[in-house]
């Protein structure tokens, strides 16, 4: 298992993808200084800087970057055969499919770490002397990853079945872009996949718990839909013909 | 012979979901509004004076995102049919010449986006009038707001084309286009230079056409130099 994560981690070593991921901090950076007008009455200074930035980064940066990632993820595969020399080696199905997601999700985690630093440096250019609230921050971050997991999984499913990077893409926009709207309602927002990356790093939410969204709709929301798309993609790569 | 090529591109386009979203594209901006004026008509009524203004604002607050991912998966799309089969090569191996194949994919990816901006128009009037906005129905702002966004998202087209066809790895156009949507959903943040924000038809000028003729005059420098870069290159 683990020589097969390795073997997918050689393939995006060296290529420009990693780049990609210094896209999250640029946009972060963008975001948080041109900004910079909005004033809330806060406590923390932070808090303001949370709130804004992490609104247009959680509704749709993350949601369609991760996209992209699954797409790059299968690039070498669609070319020239990849998939059949893939398969043709002493590797399960199942194995390539998990290594893929696996090395996906160690990608967004990297993400959203630099995003992380991205609203730091916002901080200390625009001079703020407040604390740095590490717990709320610490939360939003890993709550924004739990909540792209499912994203993720149905991402890398679309993007094995189509060789061109247009096709998952335009599928992640017409998912993505609603959430403007649904997060605004209050009957809808929580059970709509693609909102949840928003509501588990928007810190205004319940602080009781480990995340800002209760637990059991981080359950039934995130883990169900995570659960669908992930074995539908499982089975679907099983039975696909190469 | 430019127009056996783009009948060419009209084919290869065909039966691929292209029209498809075509459709899906002004379908789905009006069907956000469908729902958010089903669910708190009332609220949004409050909201402004001019009802048919405020309907007509709401819907273009999602026209300008839907209209530069459009562009970035039809010009990704344009590119990536020839990049999967290699026929960059058989393409411009035939006797046209690499202007025109560029011309062409240029063509046939405004007439779709311009079908989209009718079909707007048609499903932005038709959904306003059974909402009982009011008996002054403004057909010109309607028009306004269905066709300009189109030509003022020419620069974002000529960009994402040249990016899209000269790029190997069709995650750099993509990526772009995904920092180009979030600076058109911070339009009102950046300065009228922005090409990304043209869409929005807002500028310090208060006179939406400006945003119209400068995308179309921009629009053709950007056409022009990816032209000549597409031209200039080593097809592989």
């Amino acid at each position: 298992m683990f020589s097969v994560i390795n073997s997918e981690w050689y393939k995006l070593r060296k290529s420009k993808v990693l780049f990609l991921l210094l896209v999250a901090p640029l946009i972060g950076l963008f975001i948080g200084l041109a900004n910079s007008s909005i004033e809330i009455e806060e406590i923390n200074a932070w808090h303001e800087k949370l709130v804004m930035m992490n609104f247009t980064y959680a509704i749709l940066f993350l949601p369609l970057i991760s996209g992209v990632l699954a797409s790059v993820i299968c690039k070498y595969e669609h070319q020239e055969g990849g998939w059949k020399q893939l398969m043709a080696l002493p590797v399960t199905r199942g194995k390539v499919f998990l290594s893929k997601y696996l090395l996906l999700i160690l990608l967004m985690l990297a993400m959203q770490l630099m995003y992380l630093v991205s609203i730091y440096l916002v901080g200390v250019i625009e001079g703020i002397t407040d604390p740095f609230p590490m717990d709320i921050v610490w939360k939003s971050i890993f709550g924004g990853w739990v909540a792209t997991l499912p994203l993720i999984a149905l991402q890398l499913w679309v993007s094995i079945a189509f060789k061109s990077f247009a096709a998952p893409f335009a599928i992640n926009v017409i998912f993505t872009l609603p959430t403007i709207l649904v997060i605004n309602s209050e009957r809808f927002g929580p059970y709509y996949p693609w909102g949840q990356p928003f509501l588990m790093m928007n810190i205004g939410g319940s602080t009781g718990d480990v995340f800002f969204v209760p637990w059991d709709q981080i359950l039934t929301v995130v883990g169900s839909s995570f659960l669908i798309f992930f074995i539908g993609g499982y089975l679907y790569f099983q039975k696909k013909a190469i | 012979m430019i127009l056996s090529l783009v009948k060419a591109d009209f084919l290869k386009i065909k039966r691929k979901g292209m029209w498809l979203l075509c459709l899906i594209g002004p379908f789905g901006v009006v069907a956000l509004q469908m729902v958010n004026y089903g669910v708190r008509k009332d609220y949004l009524f409050d909201q402004m004076d001019d009802r048919w203004l405020y309907y007509i604002l709401n819907i273009n607050s999602f026209t300008p995102l839907a209209i530069v991912l459009g562009i970035v998966i039809l010009t990704s799309f344009m590119a990536s049919i020839e990049d999967e089969t290699n026929a960059w090569k058989q393409l411009v191996a035939l006797p046209v010449s690499k202007r025109e194949v560029y011309l062409s994919k240029f063509t046939v990816v405004s007439c779709v986006l311009f079908l989209s901006s009718v079909l707007l128009f048609l499903f932005m009037s038709g959904y306003g009038l059974t909402l009982g906005l009011g008996a002054d129905i403004p057909y010109l702002r309607l028009m306004e707001y269905s066709f300009l966004p189109f030509f003022a998202a020419f620069p974002v087209l000529g960009l994402q084309l040249w990016v899209a066809t000269v790029s190997k790895n069709q995650a750099i156009p993509v990526t772009l286009g995904v920092v180009g949507v979030i600076l058109a959903y911070s339009a009102p943040l950046l300065p009228d230079w922005v090409i990304w924000k043209w869409p929005a038809l807002s500028n310090d000028w208060d006179h939406s056409y400006i945003n119209a003729l400068l995308g179309i005059g921009f629009g053709l420098v950007l056409y022009l130099l990816g032209m000549i870069d597409f031209k200039r290159r080593d097809v592989k």
